[in-house]
C-alpha cells in the first residue's frame, strides 16, 4: 500500500508544490509556517479540493489526475480525518460522531468497545460536543477516525487548540492509535515537540519568494 | 453616590416616548376587549371561517417556503455566480416593498391577463387571482424572503470543515447535506420557520390586492379584522386580541433567536 502525490496548487496569490510517496507504518509530520498549504495540502488528499496541476495515487488507483480529468470523491478515497477543534457534527451525541462512518448496527460491538475504552469516552457517549473539554473532543474525533475503515489518516493540528495538559492526554492517545493502525498517516502540525515524540517522517513546507512553496518527501 | 461606572444622565428619560408608542396601543386592545364575551366573538361563523383559512393558507405557506426556500437560501449562501447580489436583493425586496404593491405585480403576473396568468388561463383554463392560490401566492411572497434570509445566514455559518469531515467519513453530498448541514442549522430552521408562519398570518395588503376579501374564500383573518372594523362589527378587537396573543407567543418561543440569526448574515 502507498500514496503517491505530485501536485500543483495555484492560488491567486501563491503556487504550491507537493511531492510525496509514502508507505504504511510511516508517521509523515507536515510542518510549516501559517499560510504555507499545510491545510491545502491535506485537503488535496482527502478530496476536498483538487490539484490544479498533477496527480494522487493510492496504491497506482488513480484519486485525482488533472491530465484525465479523473476525480474521486471523498467519500470513496477511504481517508478519515482529524482537524483542528475536532470537527464534530455538534447537533449530534458522542456516540452518533463516533459511529457516523460506520453506522448506527455497529453499535456494541468489539472494535466500538475497545474504542470508548482506549480514547477515555465511557460515560461521555451520551453528551453533545458543546458540553466537552477541548480535549474530550480530540478523543471523539480520534475514535471517530479509529473506527472507520480508511487507509489514510489525515490530522490537521489536532493539538493546536489544547492546553498543555489536554494536549499530552490527546498525544498519548494517539500515539496508541498509530501503532496498531495499518495505513498511512499524515500529520500537519506546527509543534516541534509533538514532531519529534510521534512523527517517524518529517517535511517542512517551505515558503520561497513569498509565494511559491514547496513540500518533498519520499518515505 | 453608587459605586458604578456612570451613563449619559437623562439618556434613558427619553426612551419612554418610544416605549409608550409600541406599548399604548397593546394596552388599549387589551383594556378594550370585552372578556366576558371574547370567546363568542372569535367563534362566530365570520370569524371561524377566517380562522381556518388563515391557519391553512399560513401552513401552507410555511411548507412551501420550506421545500423551496432551503434550496434558494443555500445557493445564495455557497454558490458564486454571476449577478448574485442582484437576485439577493430581488429575493429580499418584498421585505421593504408595501405589501399591497405586491400584490399589484402579483395581479399584473398571474391576474387573469397578467404575463404568465394569461397563458395559464389559455392553455389550461386556470384561474389564480380572486383564490385561495392566490392568498398563498401572497403570502409567501411577502413572507418567504424572512425564510430566505435567516437560512442563508444559517448555511454561511456552517463551517465547512466539518461538511468535509462527513464526505470523508463515507458521506456523498445528498447525507451530507441531510444529517449534516441541515442538523446543524436546525436551530435557525426553526427560528425561519416560525418567523415566516407568522408573517404569513399577518399578511393583508398583498393579499387584499390579489387574492380580494371574499368571506369564506380569501377573507384571512386581518382582512377580516379590517372588514370587521370597517361595520362597526366588535368581533374586530377580539381578532385583533386574539393575533396579538398569536404574535407574542411567537416572539417568547423565539426568544430573539431569529434576531441573532439576522445579525450573523449581516
Amino acid at each position: 500500500m502507498s500514496l503517491a502525490m505530485y501536485c500543483r496548487l495555484k492560488r491567486t496569490k501563491f503556487v504550491l508544490d507537493v511531492e510525496l510517496s509514502l508507505t504504511p507504518g510511516r508517521v509523515l509530520a507536515i510542518t510549516g509556517e501559517n499560510g504555507s498549504g499545510k491545510s491545502s495540502t491535506i485537503d488535496m488528499i482527502a478530496g476536498l479540493l483538487a490539484c490544479t496541476t498533477g496527480k494522487i495515487l493510492l496504491n497506482g488507483e488513480v484519486l485525482d489526475d488533472s491530465t484525465t480529468n479523473q476525480f474521486v470523491q471523498p467519500e470513496m478515497r477511504g481517508v478519515s480525518t482529524v482537524f483542528q477543534g475536532g470537527g464534530l457534527f455538534s447537533h449530534m451525541t458522542v456516540e452518533k460522531n463516533i459511529l457516523f462512518g460506520r453506522g448506527a448496527e455497529f453499535k456494541n460491538t468489539p472494535k466500538f468497545n475497545a474504542a470508548v475504552e482506549q480514547f477515555n469516552l465511557v460515560g461521555l457517549l451520551t453528551r453533545k460536543p458543546s458540553t466537552l473539554s477541548g480535549g474530550q473532543r480530540q478523543r471523539v474525533a480520534l475514535a471517530r477516525a479509529f473506527l472507520s475503515p480508511s487507509e489514510i489518516l489525515l490530522l490537521d493540528e489536532p493539538t493546536s487548540s489544547l492546553d498543555a495538559v489536554s494536549r499530552d492526554e490527546v498525544r498519548r492517545a494517539m500515539k496508541g492509535f498509530f501503532e496498531t493502525y495499518k495505513g498511512v498517516v499524515i500529520l500537519v502540525s506546527h509543534d516541534a515537540v509533538e514532531v519529534a515524540q510521534i512523527a517517524t517522517d518529517v517535511t517542512n513546507i517551505k515558503v520561497t519568494r513569498g509565494e511559491t512553496t514547496t513540500a518533498k518527501l519520499t518515505a | 453616590m453608587k459605586r458604578s461606572l456612570s451613563s449619559p444622565r437623562g439618556l434613558s428619560l427619553f426612551a419612554l416616548p418610544a416605549m409608550a408608542m409600541v406599548l399604548v396601543p397593546v394596552i388599549a386592545v387589551v383594556l378594550r376587549t370585552n372578556w366576558s364575551s371574547f370567546l363568542t366573538s372569535i367563534s362566530t361563523d365570520t370569524s371561524r371561517t377566517a380562522l381556518m383559512l388563515s391557519l391553512r393558507t399560513s401552513l401552507l405557506t410555511t411548507s412551501l417556503a420550506l421545500i423551496f426556500g432551503t434550496p434558494l437560501a443555500w445557493v445564495l449562501a455557497k454558490r458564486e455566480f454571476k449577478l448574485k447580489s442582484l437576485l439577493r436583493a430581488l429575493c429580499i425586496l418584498p421585505m421593504v416593498l408595501p405589501p399591497v404593491v405586491g400584490g399589484v405585480a402579483l395581479l399584473y403576473a398571474f391576474g387573469r391577463r397578467g404575463v404568465v396568468g394569461a397563458a395559464l388561463n389559455d392553455w389550461f383554463g386556470w384561474q389564480l387571482a380572486f383564490t385561495q392560490t392566490a392568498a398563498v401566492l401572497a403570502q409567501f411572497f411577502v413572507a418567504a424572503p424572512f425564510f430566505i434570509l435567516v437560512m442563508e445566514a444559517a448555511f454561511g455559518q456552517v463551517d465547512q470543515r466539518v461538511v468535509g469531515t462527513a464526505r470523508t467519513f463515507g458521506a456523498g453530498p445528498w447525507r451530507t447535506f441531510v444529517t449534516v448541514t441541515l442538523g446543524l442549522v436546525r436551530p435557525s430552521l426553526v427560528a425561519a420557520l416560525v418567523l415566516t408562519w407568522a408573517r404569513a398570518l399577518g399578511e393583508f395588503g398583498a393579499t387584499i390586492a390579489f387574492a380580494g376579501n371574499t368571506e369564506g374564500r380569501t377573507q384571512t383573518v386581518p382582512l377580516a379584522v379590517f372588514s370587521q372594523l370597517e361595520s362597526g362589527d366588535d368581533s374586530a378587537l377580539a381578532l385583533s386580541m386574539l393575533m396579538m396573543i398569536v404574535s407574542l407567543g411567537v416572539l417568547v418561543a423565539l426568544r430573539g433567536k431569529w434576531i441573532s440569526a439576522l445579525r450573523r448574515g449581516f
